[in-house]
């Protein structure tokens, strides 16, 4: 469903991430990881059509990032890394201008705008201003944005910052779900999280892929009990 | 199509979201408002005071472009930079929308809210042309009923694009003016008299040139303004910096008082200075095509730079 082929982008000189490669099957949650400065939010901006890669490819269901970026964007519901939302709007407007903007007509966006509204649990602030909600909330609302074209692929980058705990269950709960009908790339510090909601995992280090595979083929390959133990084994805190 | 009109009709309320529409929309009207009413006393006052072209008082003037030197940097500080600022924009380009799409959407919302801002000043051309209407009811035929029936439907659907239905009082204002086009026809067809006619007791192209160069000049500064916004993240630089590159434009030949009205340099510096070519052309009823070709190549190219600009962020 997504494919990366070598993918490389140099801010200047600075290689933030290197000849990255690795697929996502349909239908798989994959946990993105990787120390801060890794080179995951660039990736998934890469994926998402953001920035472009100074070379290698990427597509999303067949569909080259590049050189077919709508086709590709369709396809892509994207949760960024801050969640920026229009805080003069009101929720419920903000998703039916969403909806507008990814080629939805007016009915589909009222029927799949109360829908994610219903999923997220976001209709009791439906008629509330964005910038009066708090972090919970509007974390909320870019998650139902990510959903609400009903995408093959939902990349979410750090869904779960900055949530309190019930939040974090819950969110980790729908995501859990959401694998069920779409791909999901999410890419999280918390690896518990990781462990939880993800089939597989992609450990990405200094702007390279270091580790991936399924959660058990990793512990398995790393000699170790839990994800922590890899991730600290790969990023050179514990030998 | 609808991605494109689901974000001019976003950016277009947002306009109204923000206080500074508020403020330009009231110095403006202060500002027109009180040149009308100069123009108003001189087109009344007696004896060997009085005016040759009304227009030419009220925007040839440099106490308008004074003010007007501020307006678009106002009007477009905000449409890039916010977003880049705040972070929106990721959620804009990673959304299935091409560059171009976006830059016309934004251009168009800025325009729109330009036009807004000039609607209100309609009522004064009735006292500047010395307007007078002469009503002939008896050439009523029942081609007349769509036609006036057309004409409101089309001020309704005019009426409603700024309260958020674009699409619906475009279609309105189509639909109205399409059955308006066809009653006037018919009646026209069936009886030759006039049901009111329009007699201007003082020339009336003026004004339509006026409006002419203002539509035009206004969309050259708004897409400077625009262009500036792509390039930088804070509002405030992005007005400064549009307000330093339109100042040669509005203050041009100003800048030099002590100039050769004769020689190249004055004709260099007056060919892009904008309230002289308000001065001499446009509010006298002369349509200069020079002026008017600035105006349409410099928007053309600053809306082509936008989009670069805007695509480049992608590339670093």
């Amino acid at each position: 469903m997504i494919h990366v082929e070598h993918l490389t982008k140099f801010y200047g000189d600075y290689a933030a991430v290197k000849d990255v490669s690795f697929d996502v099957d349909r239908g798989q949650v994959v946990g993105f990881l990787g120390p801060n400065g890794a080179g995951k939010s660039t990736t998934m901006r890469m994926l998402t059509g953001y920035l472009t890669p100074t070379s290698g490819r990427a597509s999303i269901d067949g569909k080259d990032v590049f050189w077919d970026p709508i086709a590709a964007r369709r396809k892509i519901g994207y949760l960024p890394e801050s969640c920026p939302l229009y805080t003069e709007m009101r929720v419920e407007e903000y998703l039916h201008f969403r909806g507008g903007l990814k080629g939805m007509n007016r009915r589909e966006t009222v029927q799949r705008s109360n829908f994610v509204m219903e999923r997220c649990w976001l209709k009791e602030v439906r008629r509330q201003l964005i910038g009066t909600l708090s972090k919970g909330f509007r974390q909320r609302v870019g998650l139902a944005d990510a959903l609400l074209a009903n995408p093959a692929v939902l990349i979410l980058d750090e869904p779960t910052v900055g949530l309190d705990p019930t939040q974090i269950i819950e969110t980790r709960k729908l995501i859990k779900e959401l694998g069920a009908d779409h791909t999901v790339l999410l890419s999280t510090h918390i690896l518990p999280e990781v462990e939880m909601t993800c089939d597989s995992v992609i450990i990405i280090y200094q702007g390279q892929v270091a580790v991936q595979g399924t959660l058990d083929g990793v512990r398995a390959i790393h000699r170790a009990n839990t994800l922590e133990d890899v991730f600290l084994k790969i990023t050179g805190l514990m030998v | 199509m609808r991605p494109t009109l689901a974000l001019i009709k976003r950016e277009f309320t947002a306009y109204f979201l923000s206080p500074i529409a508020y403020v330009v929309l009231t110095v403006f009207l202060l500002v027109t408002g009180s040149l009308f009413v100069i123009t108003l006393k001189l087109l009344t006052s007696d004896g060997p005071r009085g005016i040759e072209y009304p227009m030419s008082l009220m925007l040839g003037e440099d106490r308008f472009w004074l003010v007007f030197l501020f307006i678009p940097p106002l009007l477009t500080m905000r449409l890039f930079a916010e977003e880049r600022g705040s972070g929106t924009l990721e959620m804009l380009m990673t959304s299935p929308v091409r560059d171009w799409q976006l830059v016309f959407a934004k251009y168009v919302a800025c325009y729109g809210f330009y036009l807004f801002m000039w609607m209100p000043t309609a009522v004064y051309l009735p006292v500047v042309m010395d307007l007078k209407v002469d009503w002939n009811l008896s050439a009523w035929t029942p081609y007349s009923v769509p036609f006036v029936a057309g004409l409101v439907l089309a001020a309704l659907g005019l009426a409603m694009m700024p309260i958020g239905w674009i699409s619906r009082g475009a279609l309105l204002f189509i639909a109205g003016a399409l059955i308006a086009t066809a009653g006037g026809y018919f009646h026209y067809r069936h009886d030759a008299n006039h049901l009111a006619s329009f007699t201007a007791g003082i020339d009336p192209y003026p004004v339509l040139t006026s409006y002419i160069g203002i539509l035009l000049a206004g969309a050259m500064f708004l897409a400077l303004g625009l262009f500036v916004s792509s390039l930088v993240k804070s509002q405030m630089v992005a007005a400064i910096v549009s307000l330093a590159i339109g100042l040669p434009f509005i203050a041009g030949v100003l800048l030099f008082p002590y100039i050769d009205a004769s020689g190249d340099t004055f004709r260099v510096v007056s060919s892009f200075t904008v309230p002289l070519h308000f001065a001499r052309d446009f509010t006298r009823g002369v349509l200069d095509t020079r002026h008017m070709m600035l105006y349409v190549t410099a928007t053309m190219l600053f809306l082509f730079l936008t989009v670069r600009s805007v695509e480049s962020r992608r590339w670093r």
